[in-house]
């Protein structure tokens, strides 16, 4: 279902994919830090995308707790020094280190797998095939070819079964050579077969003048809102970072985290920015639940309870 | 804004060098800066493809070889580091060039990275795999990469490197522990994806080579492509 932030403009959300990851990578603090990774997971989950973050997840906490394993034990900086362990001394401040490096990868994973479901390959191509349009098209054939030639390796092999050319029989020099004629009669037929079509763009003009752009999005109102939201919370949370606010110090020796009048601004503008497709979501989930209770009455049977059937039959 | 596109990008290209190099060198924090080398890394490239004049088939033929490099990552999908990617990418470059291996590579594994999931690991195998069609094009003329012998060594050699890149990306996340020792435990543990990758190139490139090259050789005759290089 193409609603609430999938619906914005390409720009609106490449531009809040671009401020999380930025800001993963810069802010160096637990709190901005969970809270990007909380808003994209719940983000996630508003938008029934649980599957693909359970399935992701056991790679993605072994990738990042190794990191968390690795600090401490290569890392022997820190005066706070916990214990020995095969006579290098691990200490306070390098495992808390490890675990603010396995948050920052865990939210750029899961800031990705959003990112995967939201900003489509069209709506990325969109924005960048005026900029690059030879790349574009390249990558955009590429990525057409991609299901075109598994269902070509699907028919080229269905066929030459029939002249006992397999690859799931035979010893093991036969299916080699199988596949490899498989994978031939594939490249020769699909290059056979772009060059054609290369023709038929040629016939038709391709590169006689400047490439034209499709545009199949339009910038309303509320994208260009939404833009101005996030640019400006971001602008007020690059200027915080600036200044020093939104990174805690881990080493030499932990500092104790002050939260000031400044690191407030700092942080609700970094909520602003990370939790607005959130309330999109919910907006659009709380707007079709109240359409059909309310205005499609007819159109959606109410739920009966137990005790109303109980009074009608009365 | 149509007009100021470019302007724009650039600006915003500088922009994000900044903030990368600050966080490098006030918080040794790298993971922007080393985003920021790699896009460095991959644009001037880009650019290149960009600027020349590109037949429409030769555009289309470099589309068609790396979807067939991407789509030939599917059917390996559950062996970790078994890619037939790195051979196919060896292959058309020898055949066409290091510039066209270069794009093959990269856009390859932006592709298939559609697929399988786009990560921060999306633009280093970018750069991995557009590297490895950019050496072995450097390298086509020469002795060595002519011997059937020496190509299939060159791909040994690429699985490790491949690994090893892919490495980099992960240990700089760790500014504070880098030691000698971490890079080796890094590349240690790694050691047997890294294997299976080198071993699985040479399997793909004995079992590929004499009959794609004669493919692509013949097509880059008869439709007279790329061939200014």
């Amino acid at each position: 279902m193409n609603g609430g932030f999938r619906s914005v403009h390409p720009s609106v959300a490449l531009l809040y994919y671009a401020g999380l990851l930025l800001f993963a990578m810069l802010l160096f603090h637990p709190l901005y830090l969970l809270t990007e990774l909380t808003a994209v997971a719940i983000l996630l989950l508003l938008q029934g995308q649980g599957r693909p973050l359970l399935r992701g997840l056991p790679f993605y906490l072994l990738m990042a707790g190794s990191v968390a394993v690795l600090n401490p034990l290569f890392s022997h900086r820190g005066s706070h020094i916990l214990f020995y362990f095969l006579d290098q001394p691990i200490t306070l401040e390098a495992i808390l280190y490890g675990l603010m490096m396995m948050v920052v990868l865990l939210t750029l994973f899961i800031v990705f797998i959003s990112y995967n479901y939201t900003v489509t390959t069209d709506k990325f191509m969109y924005l960048f095939a005026a900029a690059a349009p030879k790349s574009a098209l390249l990558t955009l054939m590429a990525i057409r070819f991609v299901p075109l030639f598994q269902r070509r390796l699907h028919q080229i092999t269905l066929i030459q079964r029939i002249r006992g050319i397999d690859v799931g029989t035979g010893n093991l020099r036969k299916r080699m050579r199988d596949g490899m004629t498989l994978l031939k009669v594939l490249l020769t037929w699909s290059l056979e077969e772009a060059l054609q079509t290369a023709d038929s763009m040629k016939a038709r003009g391709f590169g006689l003048r400047k490439r034209s752009a499709y545009a199949i999005y339009k910038l309303d109102r509320r994208d260009v809102a939404l833009l101005a939201i996030l640019a400006v919370c971001g602008l007020i949370v690059l200027g915080g970072w600036l200044q020093g606010y939104g990174k805690i110090e881990i080493y030499p020796r932990m500092k104790p985290v002050q939260f000031g009048g400044g690191e407030a601004t700092c942080f609700i503008g970094f909520c602003l920015f990370a939790l607005t497709p959130l309330w999109l979501e919910g907006r659009e989930k709380w707007l079709w639940r109240s359409s059909q209770r309310n205005v499609y009455l007819s159109a959606t049977p109410i739920k009966t309870g137990p005790h109303l059937m109980s009074s009608r039959s009365r | 804004m149509v007009k100021f596109r470019f302007p724009l990008l650039i600006a915003l290209a500088v922009f994000v060098a900044g903030l990368a190099l600050t966080a490098a060198f006030k918080d040794r924090h790298y993971m922007l800066l080393s985003l920021v080398l790699l896009a460095a890394a991959l644009v001037p490239l880009f650019v290149r493809l960009e600027r020349r004049p590109l037949e429409s088939r030769e555009l289309v033929l470099l589309a068609v070889l790396s979807a067939v490099a991407a789509v030939s990552r599917v059917p390996f999908a559950a062996l970790p580091s078994v890619k037939p990617v790195s051979a196919i990418v060896i292959l058309s470059a020898y055949v066409f060039g290091a510039e066209a291996g270069f794009i093959i590579g990269a856009v390859a594994a932006l592709v298939s990275n559609i697929y399988f999931g786009q990560g921060p690991w999306t633009p280093w195998q970018m750069f991995s795999w557009g590297m490895i069609g950019l050496t072995a094009g450097w390298l086509r003329h020469t002795r060595w990469m002519r011997s059937r012998a020496g190509m299939l060594i060159f791909g040994f050699v690429w699985g490790f490197l491949f690994g090893w890149i892919m490495n980099v990306w992960y240990i700089i996340s760790l500014p504070e522990a880098f030691s000698w020792q971490l890079a080796a435990a890094a590349y240690v543990s790694s050691f047997y994806f890294d294997l299976a990758h080198a071993l699985s190139n040479v399997f793909f490139l004995a079992i590929l080579a004499g009959g794609w090259t004669k493919v692509l050789e013949r097509f880059r005759k008869k439709y007279g492509l790329l061939q200014q290089e």
